[in-house]
């Protein structure tokens, strides 16, 4: 059996410092996933995966897949079991639900995915952070908190290719303009090249306005079979067309180089070639702008310009709308926020409405887009290509 | 030791709030790692099979899965291809900011991306000469029959040569 896939409908919680349990807002997701599928009897759900990353750590609760599937009112008969990749939890839950309606061993999956990350005293959610990379090796350096890793990786890029402050600067206010139009954000409020030249020092090159924030929240879609998807939604379908997620190398002593990453690039090979498409023929993306130099790198290494003109090209406005690729039209990690688990859902939600046509900020006439995640210390590559036909 | 909020807690070790890793055998195979690193000798792995000379050490060889592996020293010296200074958002346990990491070529062995301790803020440049830095951190409360050891411990850092 191979069957073809739609991601049907999603919801998302508001996305911010939060009031509230990781359960409560995986309870806020569903809830807005149902109203955006109102044939959808909840009951028929025959099958969720639950991305998330802390939920050990920070909600000390693991097992949580049948806790969520409670506390949504579902009750999975095919899959029930969570999904972890960090930051790339979501995505990867997504492309399990894929496989598994694919193949026939589910008909119509939840993906949720959400975190609790603010505890009653934050120096908790950084001190675990350092659970994230090699606990061993990396950790140990101090290396949990991504700032420094991402400040090197913006020098070596800065160094190499001629990179400016100001081509970092030009994603913040891009992907902050994009979030205050969107109402689940964590940030609702733009910020000017002037505010965002000015920001606080993190690391440097990186200042606050170059770092994605803690967010708590979490979102909520479903995946179906083709046939059960037309019968639950009158709107146009959207279809996977192609995964492709690449891993060559964990600790940073076997990075194999800094400014470009290879395990993208393989990812993105594998997505595109499963897609049946190429980079020129993806009208919008979502990419996983944890720091600006990331969104500048994602554009090189998923082939949307050559290599090392990356912030020449984010400059040139050529990675907003009305250029070549519009990218991360929601607001982006560092809009939107970054509930690890959350975050690769958000991102198919946002292709999803692109692709269907009623995206509060819509890319006129998208048919294909692509999302992508980085994990760990950039250890991990996600990329998911979505289409209004099949590959 | 209180741990507010959780008074059972009081007095006990966590192992999921430790910064560091278990170094003792009865928790690591390559805990000669820690052995040697107190002698201030930096070690790998090498696989006597096919040469290659894997890190992190481990017990099985990435390259052709034998397990014939064996300890071997590297350098203990590198040099400072960039450096990055963190005055914000420093982890709990690595002191105050800057925290400042280094990307260090380790001889051609590897490509090391290290703390620097014994460093002063903008000391540190493209070129310079850092080395091995042991030092103790907190030992382990381990059980051994119905006692509580403690376990000592070490951990690396670099240090500007000067």
């Amino acid at each position: 059996m191979d069957r073809n896939v739609c991601i049907l409908g999603g919801g998302m919680s508001l996305w911010g410092m939060r009031e509230g349990s990781q359960r409560d807002f995986f309870q806020e997701a569903a809830k807005a996933c149902y109203e955006d599928i109102p044939a959808l009897n909840p009951k028929d759900i025959d099958g969720l995966l639950v991305a998330s990353a802390y939920t050990e750590r920070t909600s000390y609760q693991t097992h949580l897949a049948p806790l969520v599937a409670e506390y949504v009112g579902i009750t999975p008969r095919n899959i029930c079991a969570r999904v972890e990749l960090l930051c790339a939890s979501g995505s990867s839950a997504i492309i399990l639900a894929f496989g598994l309606i694919k193949s026939g061993e589910a008909d119509i999956v939840m993906v949720a995915g959400g975190e609790k990350l603010y505890t009653p005293q934050k120096w908790e959610v950084f001190y675990s952070e350092l659970a994230s990379v090699d606990h061993d090796w990396d950790g140990g350096q101090g290396l949990g908190l991504p700032p420094p890793v991402f400040a090197m990786v913006a020098k070596q890029h800065m160094k190499q290719y001629g990179t400016l402050k100001e081509h970092l600067g030009t994603i913040s206010v891009k992907n902050r303009r994009n979030s205050a139009k969107n109402p689940k954000a964590q940030f609702q409020t733009p910020v000017t090249m002037e505010e965002v030249m000015s920001g606080r020092m993190i690391v440097a090159p990186l200042t606050l306005y170059d770092c994605c924030p803690i967010t708590d929240g979490a979102a909520a879609v479903i995946l179906a079979a083709e046939e059960k998807a037309k019968d639950l939604t009158d709107k146009p379908l959207v279809y996977i067309r192609g995964t492709g997620q690449a891993s060559v190398n964990n600790m940073s002593a076997n990075m194999p180089s800094w400014t470009t990453w290879e395990a993208l690039k393989i990812a993105a090979h594998q997505a595109y070639t499963k897609s049946k498409v190429e980079p020129k023929d993806i009208d919008v993306a979502m990419t996983h702008d944890c720091f600006t130099i990331s969104e500048i790198i994602e554009m090189e290494d998923l082939g949307f310009c050559k290599k090392g003109e990356g912030g020449f090209f984010v400059a040139d406005g050529q990675n907003d709308f009305g250029g070549k690729i519009p990218t991360n039209t929601d607001g982006g990690l560092l809009g939107c926020g970054h509930p690890f688990g959350g975050t690769g859902i958000r991102q198919g939600m946002e292709v999803m409405r692109q692709l269907r046509g009623d995206a509060t900020q819509q890319v006129p006439g998208a048919t294909i887009g692509l999302t992508h995640n980085l994990s760990g210390f950039i250890a991990a590559h996600t990329v998911l290509i979505y289409g209004r036909e099949v590959a | 030791m209180s741990t507010p909020g959780i008074p059972v807690l009081e007095g006990k070790y966590m192992v999921t709030m430790d910064l560091f890793p278990q170094e003792s055998k009865e928790f690591n195979q390559i805990h000669a790692f820690y052995d040697y690193l107190k002698e201030g000798r930096f070690t790998t792995t090498r696989c006597k099979d096919c040469g290659s000379e894997p890190f992190p050490p481990r017990l099985l060889c990435p390259e052709c899965y034998s397990t014939n592996m064996e300890w071997i020293d590297w350098p203990t010296t590198g040099t400072v291809i960039d450096c990055t200074e963190e005055v914000v958002g420093v982890p709990l346990g690595f002191g105050k900011a800057p925290l400042i990491h280094a990307l260090l070529d380790l001889q051609g062995k590897r490509t090391f991306f290290v703390r620097i301790i014994n460093c002063k803020q903008g000391e540190l440049k493209p070129g310079d000469q850092v080395r091995l830095a042991v030092f103790d951190v907190d030992p382990v409360p381990q059980e051994v029959g119905r006692d509580v050891v403690q376990i000592p411990r070490v951990f690396y850092a670099f240090e500007p040569v000067k």
